[in-house]
């Protein structure tokens, strides 16, 4: 512990010093940052996880553009220096918004304005200095449960996700320290919206099935994604993804396999490439006849589709026509549509049988 | 019939001056007032010019009652000989009938005795008129209007030693009007000492609150010259008029004589055109055959007039007015060559823009933080024209500029002037305030805007972009300290050193309001896609 401390720490003092120097030599002072963004990110075909370029952007604090994020990355770089590693104190990103806001001299303006700031330059940091959230002792909120025959060990406590009521266990932040005890599961499924895991947990699908279930509540967060890759590499379980059938939806799924642009210089540790999407796809609706429960397809969700059809990881064949597909229709779907079929429906029938045909999209 | 004509005779004067106070001048309560100053004013500024006195005139304008005022005009001219003091006051209509072929303030002849007339109608008193040629005596009357003899009659008339040389008239006068507004006294004022840099004006306003408008430059202008008529800026009127008046003994040699650029070969191709004999006498000319000469005028090519008769106030003497008075930031002025209008009437165009200072008009109170918005001011002949604005072909000529190509916004403190400098300008009423809306003047009046506005434009984006410079110093200075603590925390470096260091870079960069190539280029952003999941 102590010694992924220091290291971390001599990360960020060597950031000052080099800073420190230039102001000292009349130059004008820059940090480094991988550029992170569409333009500098590469799917790598032989690991299949996307991965961060060579472009480096530089922040200068003498270009007014960049001077306030210039601030506020050195303020970061400090408060994680002096507050978090030097006292071995771990905290939320919201904790150090707040402790890192106040108001500059004779004017209106905060060093930070709202957390989406400081949650940026934490980020810039990680790439800039290559380390982790995680080593920076930053946390974000908890997002993403889990339940399932499954019993870890974390800080000390010993936990079965069995037998944790109808709630199921809340995955932290950080899931680097979890030691997994005993993994009795064949597959882990991973659900998108908590009120669909919620109705197959009330069904003791993963029990009946001897699956983890994971809801990610959204856009998966570090947690979720770190604790789904361990699982899966650590125990060679299959995952399968199960979405809306929107661009948003399957975008998860992207993230969940292969990583985030945003977080491209760390999808190794937070990417899964084994993930299968399951559903829902256009063809299900097809062939489910759902036609009459979709949505139609909001502005943003077509330019979502259409950017997608661009990106070099959604380039097969399956999910070309997939999108194209949706751009056609025009509609979308939420996996709640499949209850029209009745309430079961979903864990009797269409889960078994996706997952028994193989019927995933690729 | 004799007894027509004498009540003609006796009415003529009142007669003529109420039925057409609106072409003197006098429509309006307000207008009437500046009407009453800018004659007297008038007056004042021919008469030391053409003495070559550098002009220093008095005016006060004293309320009296309710739409009561007096109005007192003192000048350091020549002074007027006693026997031509009812002439210079009295005689009404002197004069009016001919168009002097010369460039000349305003309205010839009419002046002195339109106000006398005026304050004897509305408060049946009379002008006092003192006046001294400097010889040690001067002379003291009270002058009224005789409108049965069309006369002026002076009444308690004095002569006393002492020294003095200008004359000084006073004048009481009701149904007008003072107002705070930009057509007041105060304004007209303001706006002649702008065109008459050589002038010295003080003046007193019904408030009792004093202005001098000292002198930009000593050197009288020098009088401008009078000159032969140019064939093509002759109406049928003034041809009759002028042969009505002629000694030449027929027509084709008034023609050549009186003329300017009409050589006896250009009549006698005159001659051939029209059907009536152009061996008679000017006299006989009628109506028709005057309109037959013009109308072959009109199809003929002649030689340009003479520009040499025209006096502008000039750039340098403009750009010290400017300085004088608005006090502006930037300027820029520009005095065009001569131009012609209708083929026959030599012009020139100044335009001056004045920038910041005192310029633009004021479009709130608050001093704090005060907001301007463009303000035109019209000149002809150095004679300011506060009325018919929306009539006028110099606002006209301004308002089709289009200053946002050159940077500039109609919300900037800028005054925009323009001088019309003419041996006729042509207005389009009988005011005398909105000059036509010619192509020709439109032109020439586009041109110069054009040449001052591009000048003002570099000078306002540089200003511009030392003012965004000066913004970002600013901005760059809160980060200091901010800075300066984080690098201490991770170096132990002096934050007083960080500091003094950081400033200094700021400012070497800054101060000079140069920025550089790249600078201000956002970094690139992340996918909003991504957004919701990696942060929170």
């Amino acid at each position: 512990m102590a010694t992924a401390n220091d290291e971390v720490r001599k990360k960020l003092k060597a950031l000052g010093t080099k800073v420190t120097k230039e102001i000292e030599n009349k130059e004008s002072p820059r940090i480094e940052i991988p550029v992170r963004g569409l333009s500098n990110v590469e799917y790598d075909e032989k690991t299949g996880l996307l991965k961060l370029g060579s472009q480096v952007s530089k922040r200068s604090f003498l270009n007014y553009a960049h001077a306030r994020k210039f601030m506020q990355t050195m303020l970061v770089a400090n408060f994680a220096y002096n507050e978090l590693l030097k006292t071995g104190i771990h905290t939320s990103l919201r904790d150090m918004f707040y402790a890192l806001k106040r108001t500059l001299p004779n004017s209106n303006e905060n060093t930070f304005e709202e957390q989406i700031e400081s949650d940026h330059c934490v980020v810039d940091l990680e790439v800039s200095v290559d380390t982790l959230r995680e080593d920076l002792h930053l946390s974000a909120d908890v997002r993403g449960r889990v339940v399932g025959p499954v019993t870890i060990k974390d800080r000390g406590d010993t936990i079965n996700w069995s037998k944790l009521g109808s709630g199921g266990w809340a995955i932290p932040s950080n899931v680097e320290d979890i030691e997994f005890k005993k993994v009795d599961a064949k597959f882990i499924l991973v659900i998108e919206k908590n009120a669909a895991f919620e109705r197959l947990h009330e069904d003791k699908y993963w029990e009946k099935n001897n699956c983890i279930l994971v809801t990610t509540q959204g856009q998966a967060a570090r947690g979720p994604r770190r604790l789904i890759q361990r699982l899966s590499t650590e125990y060679k379980l299959p995952v399968y993804v199960f979405t809306d059938g929107d661009a948003y939806g399957w975008y998860i799924y992207s993230v969940i396999k292969y990583g985030s642009m945003a977080l491209a210089h760390t999808s190794d540790r937070l990417g899964t490439p084994d993930a299968k999407f399951l559903g829902l796809t256009m063809k299900d609706i097809e062939k489910y006849k759902l036609e009459k429960y979709t949505i139609k397809a909001k502005p943003v969700d077509i330019k979502r589709a259409k950017d997608m059809m661009k990106y070099d990881w959604f380039q097969t064949k399956g999910w070309q026509d997939e999108l194209k597909r949706m751009l056609e229709k025009g509609y979308k779907a939420e996996l709640e549509a499949l209850s029209s079929k009745g309430l079961k429906f979903i864990t009797e029938t269409y889960l078994p049988d996706k997952i028994k045909n193989k019927d995933f999209l690729e | 019939m004799v007894d027509i004509h004498k009540d003609f005779a006796e009415h003529s004067v009142a007669e003529f001056f109420k039925k057409n106070r609106q072409m003197l001048g006098y429509s309006g309560k307000i207008r009437s007032l500046t009407t009453i100053v800018h004659e007297f004013c008038t007056n004042s500024l021919d008469a030391c010019e053409e003495a070559g006195i550098p002009p220093d005139v008095f005016i006060q304008v004293d309320k009296l009652g309710q739409e009561h005022y007096k109005v007192t005009v003192e000048d350091n001219g020549p002074g007027i000989p006693k026997k031509l003091v009812g002439k210079a006051f009295g005689k009404m209509l002197a004069g009016t009938k001919f168009q002097r072929f010369q460039q000349a303030r305003g309205q010839q002849g009419i002046g002195g005795a339109g106000c006398v007339m005026f304050g004897q109608i509305t408060t049946g008193k009379p002008t006092k008129v003192i006046t001294s040629t400097g010889n040690g005596t001067i002379y003291e009357c009270r002058l009224t209007i005789d409108i049965k003899t069309n006369e002026a009659k002076m009444g308690d008339e004095k002569e006393y030693t002492g020294q003095m040389r200008g004359t000084r008239v006073e004048t009481e006068l009701k149904d007008v009007l003072y107002q705070k507004s930009d057509q007041n006294p105060d304004e007209y004022l303001r706006r002649t000492a702008l065109a008459n840099p050589h002038a010295k004006i003080t003046y007193i306003n019904p408030d009792s609150l004093t202005t001098v408008y000292d002198r930009a430059i000593d050197a009288v202008p020098p009088m401008p010259r009078g000159t032969q008529p140019h064939p093509k800026g002759v109406t049928v009127d003034d041809l009759l008029s002028m042969a009505s008046v002629t000694n030449a003994r027929t027509v084709k040699s008034f023609l050549s004589t009186e003329f300017s650029r009409m050589s006896s070969a250009k009549a006698e191709e005159i001659s051939k055109q029209v059907s009536f004999d152009m061996n008679k006498r000017p006299k006989d000319m009628n109506w028709e055959e005057a309109e037959q000469v013009i109308g072959a005028i009109k199809k003929m090519n002649f030689i340009s007039p003479p520009t040499d008769v025209l006096i502008p106030i000039n750039e340098q003497h403009l750009e010290k007015a400017l300085e004088n008075i608005l006090k502006p930031e930037f300027k820029s002025v520009l005095t065009r060559p001569a131009a012609v209008y209708s083929g026959g009437v030599p012009f020139i165009v100044e335009v001056a823009l004045a920038y910041g200072g005192k310029a633009g008009l004021p479009l709130n109170g608050n001093p704090e933080q005060p907001q301007n918005r463009m303000e035109i001011m019209r000149f002809a002949n150095r004679v300011p024209l506060l009325f018919d604005a929306g009539g006028c072909g110099l606002t006209k000529a301004v308002q089709t500029i289009e200053w946002k190509r050159y940077g500039l916004q109609e919300d900037l403190p800028l005054t925009v002037i323009v001088n019309f400098t003419s041996i006729h300008v042509p207005y389009t009423g009988a005011g005398k305030q909105a000059v036509v809306d010619n192509e020709d003047i439109i032109k020439e009046i586009r041109l110069a805007l054009m040449d001052a506005g591009r000048k003002l434009g570099t000078y306002v984006s540089g200003r511009r972009r030392k003012a965004e410079s000066e913004a970002r110093l600013k901005e760059l200075m809160r980060y200091v300290d901010p800075v300066a603590e984080a690098l201490h925390g991770l170096t132990d470096t002096a934050i007083t050193k960080l500091k003094k260091e950081l400033k200094e870079l700021i400012e070497a960069k800054y101060s000079a309001g140069e920025i550089e190539e790249g600078d201000g280029e956002e970094e690139e952003e992340v996918e909003e896609l991504e957004e919701n999941g990696d942060s929170e």
